[in-house]
Formats: structure tokens, C-alpha cells, sequence
């Protein structure tokens, strides 16, 4: 499904050149929450046993042949890995396409005994930071992307 | 994630071995600059003023709800003629020192102040492009000893309204308390109302004024006044001062992840306001049960320099002792810290505090 143009010319453009003053397409709080994020299925995770989860993100997969051996001359490693903390581990294992933002808050909240607000001010910007970093995308139904 | 366990036992069993949810979790109670109501679970703080005459708070519903509560609160004596002359500058002071009662304030215009909150409205409706209704109730007193005039007060708009405005004798005040909501949450409305005046109270009576939000609930003596405030996600701080003396509170979430990492003395040794070595450590229980830690001791010489620095002005209570208390509270899974700086007359302070702090 194809992103809408608004959406394109503010994920394309606008983020990086703010002076061109693109907004971001306003999605409302209410329709935010039923949106189910999804992980990308590029990137490999693993959880450790202190609790942290390490995500493993493919490099140099879409470069042509120059770029490659470039990067292989030049000693680039082909994955980077980022760290997330328990409660962050906790948040992307439930980024399966199947719970809602609403549902990921209530959980976490439930686990970490966090007040619902904070819950939900935390793992809101937690989404929307793996969002803009390419490692989750957001359906609108199941197995439907938005 | 809640694991559930799976049992050969009937039901029955296990709803037998449930226990009663703690108040916290069937209740919301708000506390700010000495207004305090109960709302129901789940309800937040999501504005508020810092100053203690005049101010606003405002509580919302959790979830996708348009229900919010909407308090203001002013001082009746700012109400009357106090423009700042040079009479009205000094009779004040020259009262005072002569030791004279202050003139008794003029009573309130109430239904003056209602109808400037009524029009306000009324403009927001026509904007929005809707028919506004507003209905005002006969004046009336209320509270134990008839300490209020009220006027209660409905209005339909760009939304629906039930409020009331008082005046309260004891402490003053003019509040304006309205609960708002869509249109079609007449019931949802008129509920939370009846929760809301059941339960809102504009004064201490125990010199004591409650601060309670996000889970949150202390009582701090009543003569100290906001200072300073940080409401982030996992993270409250409150600063109280009077004079040159401090209460600091803060409280930290995600308490089991920090004590993965740190020891609570390491921890408070990390964010105590002023530096813990060479102060007397001890441990106590909290009344709520919990092991807590005690440093006190006379403040650094350049810690007074600073304290004295930020106290000018307030000479007579000047901090020269300093007290911090921490505790990790496992049933709200949240790590508490209270720091007094006090002058030495001020004895106790910490412990007046930590009895009346609610961690769970």
C-alpha cells in the first residue's frame, strides 16, 4: 500500500529540511492508539539473560557492487547492534502486528506498575523513535500496513 | 508481561484468594496549592499553575474521554480595590506592626465572576457554531460551619458543563469548579460532579497542604510554597521553600530496573542536593513498612554560602542542617527521596514529612 503523498513528502523531505516548514501528517490521539506496530523484518534480535535486548541491523544490504567491496576494503561491518533496556526489550517484543499501541500501554504499564499517563507518554515516544529509525512500521488492521 | 499461570484449581479458589484492589487503583486523589478533590482511577493532572492566589488546574479523563475537570481559584482580597498605590503598599505593613486586624474584605461579586465564565464560553460556542444555553441556580450556603456561598451552574455549548462557584470565609478563596465533557456525556457529567463537590476541599484543616498527582501523595506544612516542579515520565520532583528552608521531594519510577544497577545510598548519593559524605547515616522503617535511609548533618560551608546566596531576604530562616531520607516502596515499584534543608530551630521537619508521605 502506497503512503500517502503528504506523508512521503514529510518523511522524504520535510524531517530534514525543516525550514521548508512541511508539517507531519496530524494523526488524533484516539486513532494513534489503535495502530498496531510492526517489527522490521530485516533486523535479527536477541534477549540476553541481564535482560537487555540487542537488535541486529543489516548494513550495505541495498548498495551496488562498488559500494560493497568499498565497505569491505575499507573494513565496514556489515550490522550495527543497539541495545535496548529491559523495559524497551519488553516494548518490542509486544511490536508483533497484533497489539495495539493501546494494548502495549496498558501492559507495560501493568508490568512496571507505571501510572497510565506515564505509561503511555513513554512508550508512545519509545514507537516513535524506533519509527523514525526504520525498525518498526504500524498497521492499521492486522497484517495490513498503514 | 503478567504471566498467567495455568491451575487445576476450580475458579472458585482463586477468586477466594483475590484480594480487595488498594484505594490507589479504585481512586484518583488530586492535591495542588491546597485544593484537593477524589476523582475516579486513572484520571491525570494534565495542567496546572505554579502561583498559590491565584491559579488553574485542570485533571483529564484517561483513555479517548472528553471528560476533564477544570478548577480556578483566587484570592477574594484581590478582588476589591488593591490597585498597588502608595497607601495600599504600606497600610498593609503599618497594620501589621501596629498589630491592627486587617479590614474585613468586601464579599465577592460570585455571580459577576460566573457570567465573565459563562460569556467566555458563550464566545467559544459561536465560534464552534453552537447554540448556547446556560442555567444559573439560586445563591446558597454550604460546608459544616456555612462557611461557603455557592451558586451551581449548568451550561450546553460547544460541549456540556456542570459546575459551581464559592466563596470560601475560611481561606478566602473564589474557586470555580466545572466538570466539561461532549454533549452526549450528560450522565458521565453529572456522575463525576456529584464525585467532584462531594469531595473537593479548597483549605488544610491540619496545617498541612496535600500534593498529590501521578500517584504521588505528600503533605507539606502549609507555609511552604511551590518553588520549582518537574513532571516527566518516570521521574517527579516537587521543590517547597519557605524562607531560605527546602523540602525537596522526589520520586522515581521503574524502582526494580534502578536497584538492578545501583544501591539506594548510591543512588541518593548521585542525586542528593548537596554532597552526603561525612553526613550520619541510619535506617529506619517508614510507616508505610518500608526500610529507608536517613543522612543528616550540618550543611557544608559552601553549601550555607549558596543557601544563604538563595535565601536573601529571608534572614530569619536561613538553612544551616541539612536531612535526606530514601526508600524504594516494591508495591508501587517506586523509589522515594525527601531532602530537608532547615534552619536549626526547624527540628523534625523530615520526619513531620515522611509520616504523612503515601508511597502506595
Amino acid at each position: 500500500m502506497r503512503m500517502p503523498l503528504k506523508m512521503r513528502l514529510y518523511y522524504g523531505i520535510g524531517r530534514h529540511l525543516p525550514f521548508l516548514k512541511i508539517r507531519p501528517p496530524q494523526v488524533d490521539r484516539q486513532a494513534a492508539l489503535t495502530l498496531r506496530p510492526g517489527r522490521n523484518s530485516l533486523l535479527s534480535w536477541e534477549k540476553r539473560d541481564s535482560g537487555e535486548t540487542v537488535l541486529t541491523v543489516p548494513q550495505n544490504q541495498k548498495v551496488g557492487r562498488m559500494t560493497r567491496w568499498l565497505a569491505k576494503w575499507m573494513n565496514v561491518p556489515n550490522a550495527r547492534h543497539v541495545e535496548l533496556d529491559e523495559v524497551g526489550g519488553y516494548v518490542w517484543e509486544l511490536c508483533d502486528g497484533h497489539h495495539t499501541i493501546e494494548s502495549i500501554v496498558q501492559k507495560t504499564g501493568r508490568q512496571y506498575k507505571m501510572n497510565r499517563r506515564e505509561a503511555e507518554v513513554s512508550v508512545t515516544m519509545f514507537l516513535q523513535m524506533l519509527h523514525e529509525r526504520n525498525f518498526i512500521g504500524f498497521y492499521k488492521k492486522v497484517g495490513k500496513k498503514s | 508481561m503478567p504471566t498467567e499461570i495455568e491451575t487445576n484449581q476450580p475458579s472458585q479458589s482463586l477468586a477466594e484468594t483475590e484480594t480487595a484492589p488498594p484505594a490507589s487503583q479504585t481512586r484518583t486523589v488530586v492535591g495542588w496549592q491546597g485544593i484537593r478533590c477524589v476523582l475516579p482511577p486513572d484520571w491525570n493532572v494534565t495542567g496546572f499553575s505554579m502561583e498559590h492566589e491565584s491559579g488553574y488546574l485542570r485533571v483529564d479523563a484517561p483513555g479517548n474521554s472528553a471528560l476533564t475537570v477544570q478548577i480556578r481559584w483566587m484570592d477574594a482580597a484581590s478582588q476589591g480595590n488593591n490597585a498597588p498605590t502608595l497607601y495600599n503598599l504600606l497600610a498593609s505593613r503599618v497594620r501589621k506592626l501596629l498589630r491592627r486586624p486587617e479590614p474585613p474584605t468586601p464579599k465577592p461579586d460570585l455571580k459577576g465572576n460566573l457570567e465573565r465564565v459563562l460569556k467566555e464560553t458563550a464566545r467559544q460556542a459561536k465560534k464552534a457554531k453552537s447554540r448556547f444555553e446556560s442555567s444559573i441556580k439560586p445563591e446558597k450556603t454550604e460546608g459544616e460551619h456555612d462557611e461557603r456561598m455557592a451558586i451551581n451552574f449548568t451550561w450546553s455549548g460547544n460541549g456540556r458543563g456542570q459546575g459551581k462557584i464559592w466563596h470560601c470565609a475560611t481561606c478566602n478563596r473564589v474557586v470555580i469548579a466545572q466538570v466539561v465533557g461532549a454533549a452526549k456525556d450528560q450522565h458521565a457529567i453529572a456522575d463525576i460532579a456529584s464525585q467532584l463537590f462531594a469531595s473537593l476541599h479548597d483549605h488544610s484543616d491540619n496545617g498541612y497542604t496535600l500534593w498529590a498527582l501521578y500517584d504521588l501523595q505528600a503533605q507539606i506544612p502549609q507555609d511552604f510554597r511551590l518553588e520549582t516542579q518537574k513532571l516527566l515520565s518516570g521521574y517527579l520532583h516537587l521543590a517547597f521553600a519557605r524562607g531560605g528552608e527546602k523540602i525537596l521531594l522526589d520520586r522515581w519510577g521503574l524502582a526494580n530496573m534502578t536497584l538492578k544497577k545501583f544501591t539506594l545510598g548510591e543512588w541518593f548519593a548521585n542525586n542528593a542536593a548537596v554532597r552526603l559524605k561525612g553526613l550520619q547515616k541510619e535506617t529506619f522503617t517508614t510507616p508505610q513498612g518500608h526500610e529507608a535511609e536517613r543522612y543528616s548533618g550540618r550543611l557544608s560551608l559552601f553549601a550555607r554560602i549558596r543557601a544563604l546566596r538563595e535565601s536573601l531576604g529571608a534572614l530569619g530562616r536561613i538553612p544551616t542542617r541539612f536531612e535526606g531520607s530514601i526508600w524504594a516502596c516494591a508495591e508501587s515499584n517506586k523509589i522515594y527521596a525527601l531532602q530537608v534543608l532547615h534552619s536549626a530551630r526547624t527540628e523534625g521537619l523530615l520526619t513531620e514529612v515522611v509520616n504523612r508521605c503515601v508511597c502506595h
